[in-house]
């Protein structure tokens, strides 16, 4: 990765090398740097003037210009250049042009005003105007001073040519200095700017370029965190086609399910072909759709998501029972870009249910049969006016109630079967939910009397009614009745409880009619007993499902009638909530929809 | 004054214990059984040699189920109106559905109680054949 210095950025330049020598505008650089040219020539003047080539007019004038000079050097020497200027001008170039009027004025010769170039071109050099008008003036003054400072000077015939022209010279040569330097000073800041512009923009092509190269590289990793985790999957098929069913994604979970290699199968077959042709057809005359993959992916497509049972074919022929959830698949921008199929092998699942369904089915007949014996003969003998002992008859009771209890046994298996097969049918008809309540009531009161548990009953006086099986209605009502008395201990309270009320579309139940709430009519069977296991109670309507609670305290049953209560509450529209807390007690809720007068 | 007519009732159950008991039903009905068997051929050979009033059935039987027997009494117009009632451990609406449209005037789930059984039977005995 290379850096922005790297990739050509630099720190902006200082200023041109000419105009620094000459002094003009700040600089880092010392005044000394400045003035060496102007030096040397005054160091050349002291030589010639020394040497005699310039003859000494007035002494005491030369030595003050001289001195005045090596002070303005010594000066600029030792003091930094910003304190040396005011008002954007220099002060030695000043100094050099003040020792310049003394040596003129000390040697009355023209020589030294060449003395002038070096202070006149430093001071046009500043910026503004007024260095070349300081410089313009202090040329004058020099072709002035042999006369006004020295008598010993004479005035000659040219001098008033040279004090116009020299000044005028010395001017417009200054001006166009200053020109010169003032658009050299504008095309280095023009270029200080385009510098600075081509830095910040360096700046910015590195920062998107660092994080285009982190997008890409998160990227990489999150595609390859995807790779690894879909590769993990082993027992379930993960596949994923483009919009014509073509396979893109391929993992070893269907290499195993369907049995054959990534490579074969990818960009090479549709999904279509590990389906069952004829349950495509089945399906797409079911639901009106197209053949092949629009009625694998119909239901996917109308609702968001799909998961139901399909037959698949191995790649050895073998028909696999899979639960297959479909999903549609977009691309980075959000198109539909194909479809996802999750798929886990229920072949084994699906015929263990379907065989403990049948068996489950086939032990509920065969019972029935030995059950119509028993039955059909103790009715016979207890009922057929035969004298019997007060002890034969009880022994013969006991035997009828356990008879009665061993078929609706029997009934209960045979109705969990129907349901999980999905033969179970209602026969609706208004049913007065608070005469099946009562009813339920008067079935368990015998047994809660037994158990020493107070029943109370609490239902309107002039019924409410639902629709409904009133068979199927009194099944649920007598198993909520009577676990609350099994599962409650001697000295507790069963509380039936039943009004009409309105239910939101969350479920929340009122007794208040609020805009949006449909009429309901609630029953709720709360008992003082063990309670269940806050941890347990999602599965409680779980068929053979038994709380840890009822197990400890022994209470007999096999967990059906909570399951066979679920099936029926929800085979009517309405739902069973139950709120429980061990050892405190459990409110079972039956909502069931009521009809609007 | 004439006595009434008895009404020749046919049993067919391969269960003795139900079969007997059935019979026992029946009588207290005030019908008389004609016949009991265990086996399917023999309840459709009996009933067509018989030509009993009512035929109570049993679904499940070796030889002829229940159901084939009812179906090919109503196939035969020899014995089309004899009243039958059939008996079954299945108690599911759809096994109900499967017994009348196989012809028979009733169907009976078990467990049945004697009395219920016998008002069934009074009941097909006082309607007229078809």
């Amino acid at each position: 990765m290379t850096t922005a210095t790297e990739a050509g950025v630099r720190a902006p330049r200082p200023l041109p090398r000419s105009r620094r020598l000459l002094g003009a505008g700040p600089s880092s650089g010392s005044a000394l740097e400045s003035t060496v040219p102007t030096t040397g020539m005054f160091a050349a003047a002291a030589v010639l003037i020394a040497g005699g080539w310039i003859p000494v007019v007035d002494g005491e004038l030369v030595l003050a210009g001289m001195t005045t000079a090596v002070l303005a050097v010594l000066v600029a020497r030792l003091i930094p250049r910003p304190s040396l200027t005011r008002d954007g001008t220099s002060v030695v170039p000043l100094a050099h042009l003040a020792a310049v009027v003394l040596l003129a004025a000390g040697t009355g010769s023209p020589a030294v005003l060449f003395l002038l170039l070096g202070p006149a071109l430093a001071l046009s050099a500043a910026p503004g105007r007024r260095g070349v008008l300081l410089a313009t003036l202090g040329t004058a003054a020099a072709l002035l001073s042999p006369g006004l400072l020295s008598s010993a000077v004479p005035t000659t015939a040219a001098l008033p040519g040279a004090l116009l022209l020299g000044p005028l010279a010395v001017g417009l040569g200054g001006l166009a200095v200053n020109g010169t330097v003032r658009a050299l000073g504008r095309r280095a800041r023009e270029v200080q700017a385009l510098r600075e512009e081509k830095a910040a923009l360096l700046a910015q092509v590195q920062t998107r370029a660092d994080e285009l190269d982190l997008a890409t590289r998160m990227l990489a990793a999150r595609a390859q965190t995807m790779t690894s985790v879909i590769d993990a999957v082993t027992e379930q098929s993960i596949i994923g086609t483009d919009r014509d069913g073509v396979i893109r994604v391929w993992n070893p979970g269907a290499e195993k399910m369907l049995g054959l290699p990534r490579a074969e199968v990818v960009r090479k077959r549709s999904i279509v072909e590990f389906h069952l042709p004829e349950e495509l057809r089945a399906e797409a005359e079911r639901c009106g759709s197209g053949p092949g993959l629009a009625a694998l992916v119909h239901a996917a497509q109308e609702h968001g998501s799909d998961v139901r049972d399909w037959t698949c074919v191995a790649a050895d022929g073998r028909p696999r029972t899979v639960s297959v959830a479909v999903t549609p698949r977009t691309d980075d921008r959000g198109a539909h870009a194909g479809w996802n199929f999750v798929g886990t092998d229920m072949t084994e699942a699906r015929a263990t249910e379907r065989m403990k369904d049948q068996f489950v089915s086939l032990i509920s007949h065969e019972l029935r049969t030995p059950l119509t014996s028993i039955l059909g003969y103790l009715e016979l003998v207890l009922e057929d006016g035969q004298p019997l002992t007060e002890e034969q008859r009880r022994y013969l009771t006991t035997v009828e109630r356990n008879a009665d209890r061993l078929l609706r046994l029997v009934g209960d298996l045979l109705f969990t079967a129907q349901v999980d097969a999905g033969r179970f049918t209602l026969e609706p008809h208004d049913v007065d939910l608070a005469g099946v309540v009562r009813a339920a009531e008067e079935t368990a009161r015998v047994a809660a009397t037994t158990a020493g548990v107070d029943l109370v009953v609490d239902v309107p006086e002039d019924g409410l009614v639902v629709p409904g099986d009133a068979v199927r209605l009194g099944q649920a009502c007598d198993n909520l009745v009577s676990n609350a008395v099994k599962f409650t201990p001697a000295g507790g309270t069963v509380t039936l409880s039943l009004r009409s009320a309105w239910a939101a579309a969350d479920g929340t139940v009122s007794a208040e009619h609020r805009p949006g709430t449909s009429p309901v009519a609630q029953l709720a069977v709360s008992d003082t007993g063990i309670g269940i296991p806050a941890g347990e109670q999602g599965r409680l309507f779980t068929r053979f499902f038994r709380a840890s609670t009822a197990q400890r305290a022994a209470v007999p049953g096999v967990g059906l009638g909570l399951a066979i209560t679920k099936a029926i509450t929800t085979a009517h529209g309405g739902t069973l909530d139950l709120v429980s807390a061990e050892g405190a007690g459990t409110t079972f809720a039956l909502t069931l929809p009521r009809a609007t007068a | 004054m004439a006595e009434a007519v008895p009404v020749r009732v046919f049993v067919a159950d391969d269960e003795d214990d139900i079969r007997a008991l059935v019979s026992l039903a029946v009588a207290k009905a005030g019908c008389t059984v004609t016949g009991a068997v265990a086996d399917g051929s023999a309840a459709l050979a009996t009933a067509r040699a018989d030509l009993p009033d009512l035929v109570v059935l049993d679904v499940s039987m070796p030889g002829a189920t229940g159901l084939e027997v009812c179906a090919a009494l109503r196939a035969d117009p020899a014995t089309a109106g004899v009243r039958i009632l059939l008996l079954s451990a299945g108690a599911s609406p759809d096994d109900v559905a499967r017994g009348l449209a196989a012809g028979a005037d009733a169907y009976l789930a078990k467990p049945f109680g004697i009395a219920g059984l016998v008002r069934q039977v009074q009941a097909l005995v006082a309607r007229q054949p078809a």
